[in-house]
């Protein structure tokens, strides 16, 4: 978990392109929000693997977003339950529900459908402002943030070691 | 665009799905394997042995080699066995957790055949066994019962079974007899006898007659007529006992008597009634002629479908899919649409299989098995057809296990055409059904434990025969000889592990009116032997009860002579001294008056006779 933290906050700190993390977050808020053992999930694990985005960084968004989900779960029920039985959607989903592939998507399951609605619309929203919070803090909060006395006093603990480590 | 791009990553993934995937493939296999014979031998409540499960690509599926059902009643047997089957799996509904079986062929497929080793589950303990066995014993007596009472039974074969009325209260009477005669023995015994009661007369004599000599005198008699009256107080009581113990003694073996002469009446009755030897009973003789026959194959039936209805069907599976159905709730709900693929979580679409039986094979069809029936909205059916039978023109079974609501109802009907029944041991006084066409139309139907069923089996062109020589079996012979055709409808109603069985046929009419006369004279003479056989029983209780009956009456009657004698002599009393002064003085004083009145009379009559005299001779004088 430290590793991990490190990873990020080395992520954070280098020559990595702010986007590659934001994108890094954005696919972990789906892998978190929606099901983990859904096939749509091979496919984010699948690009997050072959795009260059930080690795440790979407490992970690998914654990924090898997927390949120907790919370947002009964919202994301309601949400599908919604979609799922509204009226003029029946002929599509009924189309949908023919096929096997689809089926095994479990896109007819109100919590799946739900949060990965809540996922694919809160992607770009999420690409964006974590985007402009990594640049933020690397022009204006890290610099701050070095400052700091409790700074220095972790540069002086293991963690900043082990981070070290990493970074060298 | 390219710095965007990991290959490595790409090559870590294509890795990692490899190895997955190879691991799935070699782990598959033992895993079905596995799950077969745990799950398997759970439902059979036997062992269930796979001798290979290997995966097939192309179609995507399972083959199973040598499986083995081992039969929980008989573990040296297995129950079924195949040498292969090949299941067609669909592979997308696997993602889902879904096992979709669209077509499973079986092959090498026989039932009942010989195990090397135990079927037995290592965990059935040994009470299970035992009771089991005591069951199976219990049931062998009852069917043993069940035929024994389908069979003409003799009068000593039914009394020798039957507990009878006349031999429970033959042994209570004997008993009682014996207790009373022995109480009246006893009271008998302690009564006074004739020489008793002649001295207990004399003594009274000896006491109160002469005079007192003094007040010691009478004292002393006082005393000894006392104890003479204590005593004879005594025996009265004795004798007001006996004749107690010997009334009540006298009415209760009057009763009983009573009892037990009506008990061989009642005892033909019940006798009667049980073994239907009235007109009706006897002249049903489709249940005495193919009872066995038609419970045969009720049992066979049942005991097949007992044994395949975990397979096919599962009421645990529906109790659980409610469970899964909760919690999924808490995780969301899947939303089923209309379609005609509804996906439970384990369906085989099809089961085909040839079953061998000595009249041929009989080829299986068995549709949509599924614990979930109504998600798939279908019940499991079975089709099985006949092919190629011998003797028989045609064989249809048709089966709907529909249990998509609560309770489940099984639906089977079964038609056979033109099925040639040749010596066919009818097993009554000799019977033979020589040749007949049999056709049978059956339909059952089981909801919630209880049975329903019916069969109408048709026979034409029948012949009869005989190899008895009794009297019955030949009018029997001569009677169905006449008889080209006749039906036979069977029923059975009531809980499906005992269901009450009916069989009824327009045989018996046909049979009735020619047997009828001769069934009458068996029947009398049944009747005839079983009364002489009840009173002999009857005589052999009452033994000399009567001699015993007017002994009591006799003693009853002299014990009031007794009484009344012993009564007389206890109201006497002794007078006192004083008493007896008094009277003895009075009596000489009557004494003197008596001789004054005596003394009186004579001077009167001496007088008398004077004066007669005196008037004699002064008419003689008076003459002369």
């Amino acid at each position: 978990m430290i590793a991990m933290l490190a990873k990020l906050l080395k992520a954070l700190n280098s020559d990595s392109a702010p986007g590659q993390i934001a994108l890094a977050f954005a696919l972990a808020l789906i892998t978190g929000l929606t099901p983990l053992f859904s096939l749509h999930n091979v496919l984010i694990v699948f690009i997050a693997c072959i795009v260059r985005v930080n690795f440790g960084a979407f490992l970690l968004g998914t654990l924090f977003f898997s927390g949120l989900a907790y919370l947002l779960d009964p919202a994301a029920i309601a949400l599908g339950e919604s979609v799922l039985t509204h009226g003029s959607a029946q002929t599509f989903l009924t189309e949908l529900y023919q096929s096997d592939f689809w089926r095994a998507t479990r896109f007819n399951n109100t919590l799946v459908i739900g949060s990965l609605i809540i996922a694919l619309v809160a992607f770009i929203p999420v690409l964006l402002i974590s985007r402009w919070l990594i640049s933020a803090y690397r022009n204006k909060l890290m610099v701050w943030v070095d400052k700091l006395k409790i700074t220095k006093l972790l540069k002086a603990s293991k963690f900043y070691k082990v981070y070290q480590a990493l970074a060298d | 665009m390219k710095q965007w791009i990991r290959w490595s990553g790409l090559a870590g993934f294509v890795v990692i799905g490899a190895v997955l995937v190879l691991v799935w493939l070699f782990a598959a296999g033992p895993i079905i394997k596995y799950s077969i014979e745990t799950f398997g031998s759970q439902a059979a409540k036997a062992k269930v042995e796979v001798g290979r499960v290997g995966l097939t690509f192309d179609p995507f599926g399972i083959e199973i080699e040598n499986l083995q059902v081992a039969n929980a009643d008989k573990p040296m047997e297995n129950l079924l066995q195949f040498e292969r089957a090949v299941a067609d799996i669909e592979l997308l509904p696997l993602l889902l957790g879904k096992g979709i079986v669209n077509e499973v062929a079986l092959t090498g497929l026989a039932f009942s055949t010989t195990r090397q080793t135990s079927g037995a589950l290592d965990n059935v303990d040994d009470a299970d066994e035992s009771s089991s066995t005591e069951d199976k014993s219990e049931s062998e007596d009852k069917d043993a019962n069940t035929l024994s009472q389908q069979a003409l039974p003799t009068a000593d074969e039914l009394l020798s079974r039957e507990p009878l009325l006349t031999e429970q209260r033959g042994r209570a009477f004997k008993n009682s007899y014996e207790t009373i005669k022995s109480d009246s023995d006893k009271a008998i015994a302690a009564l006074p006898d004739s020489k008793a009661l002649a001295s207990y007369e004399d003594e009274f004599n000896r006491i109160t007659s002469g005079k007192f000599d003094s007040i010691e005198d009478f004292q002393q008699r006082k005393k000894e007529f006392d104890a003479l009256k204590k005593r004879i107080k005594q025996d009265q009581k004795a004798i007001s006992e006996a004749s107690k113990v010997l009334s009540n003694g006298k009415t209760e073996l009057q009763n009983q008597w009573s009892d037990l002469q009506k008990a061989p009446s009642e005892d033909f009755d019940n006798l009667k009634n049980k073994y239907k030897l009235d007109g009706n009973g006897v002249a049903n003789l489709s249940r005495l002629l193919f009872g066995d026959k038609v419970g045969q194959w009720s049992q066979q039936g049942l005991y097949w479908y007992e044994k395949a209805r975990p397979f096919l069907i599962s009421d645990e599976g529906d109790a659980q899919a409610q469970a899964e159905i909760e919690v999924v709730r808490n995780k969301g709900r899947f939303v089923h649409y209309e379609t005609d693929r509804p996906l439970p979580d384990f369906l085989i679409r099809q089961v085909n299989l040839a079953v061998e039986l000595d009249v041929g094979q009989v080829a299986v069809k068995v549709f949509d098995i599924t614990h979930q029936q109504h998600v798939i909205d279908r019940p499991t059916r079975i089709i099985a057809t006949g092919r190629e039978l011998k003797d028989i023109q045609s064989l249809d079974l048709t089966g709907s296990l529909d249990h998509r609501a609560t309770p489940g109802k099984d639906v089977f009907d079964l038609t056979i055409k033109g099925m040639a029944l040749n010596n066919y041991d009818v097993g009554a006084m000799g019977l033979k059904l020589d040749r007949s066409e049999l056709g049978i139309i059956g339909h059952a139907e089981l909801v919630a434990g209880e049975l329903d069923a019916n069969t109408t089996a048709q026979f034409t062109r029948a012949k009869f025969s005989s190899k008895d020589k009794t009297q019955v079996a030949i009018e029997m012979a001569k009677a169905l000889a006449k008889i080209d055709r006749f039906d036979i409808e069977a029923e059975a109603k009531g809980e499906l592990t005992a269901p009450g069985v009916s069989i009824e046929s327009d045989l018996d009419t046909q049979l009735s009116q020619a047997f009828s006369q001769r069934l009458k004279e068996k029947q009398q003479e049944l009747e005839v032997q079983l009364k002489k056989s009840l009173n002999e029983k009857l005589l052999s209780y009452a033994g000399d009860y009567k001699e015993q009956l007017q002994a009591m009456d006799l003693e009853s009657g002299s014990l009031g002579d007794k009484q009344a004698k012993l009564k007389q002599l206890a109201n006497s009393e002794l007078s006192s001294f004083q008493d007896q002064q008094k009277a003895e003085a009075k009596r000489k004083l009557e004494q003197k008056k008596k001789a004054e009145q005596d003394k009186a009379k004579a001077k009167v009559d001496e007088k008398k006779k004077q004066l007669e005299k005196e008037a004699k001779d002064k008419l003689k004088n008076l003459f002369n």
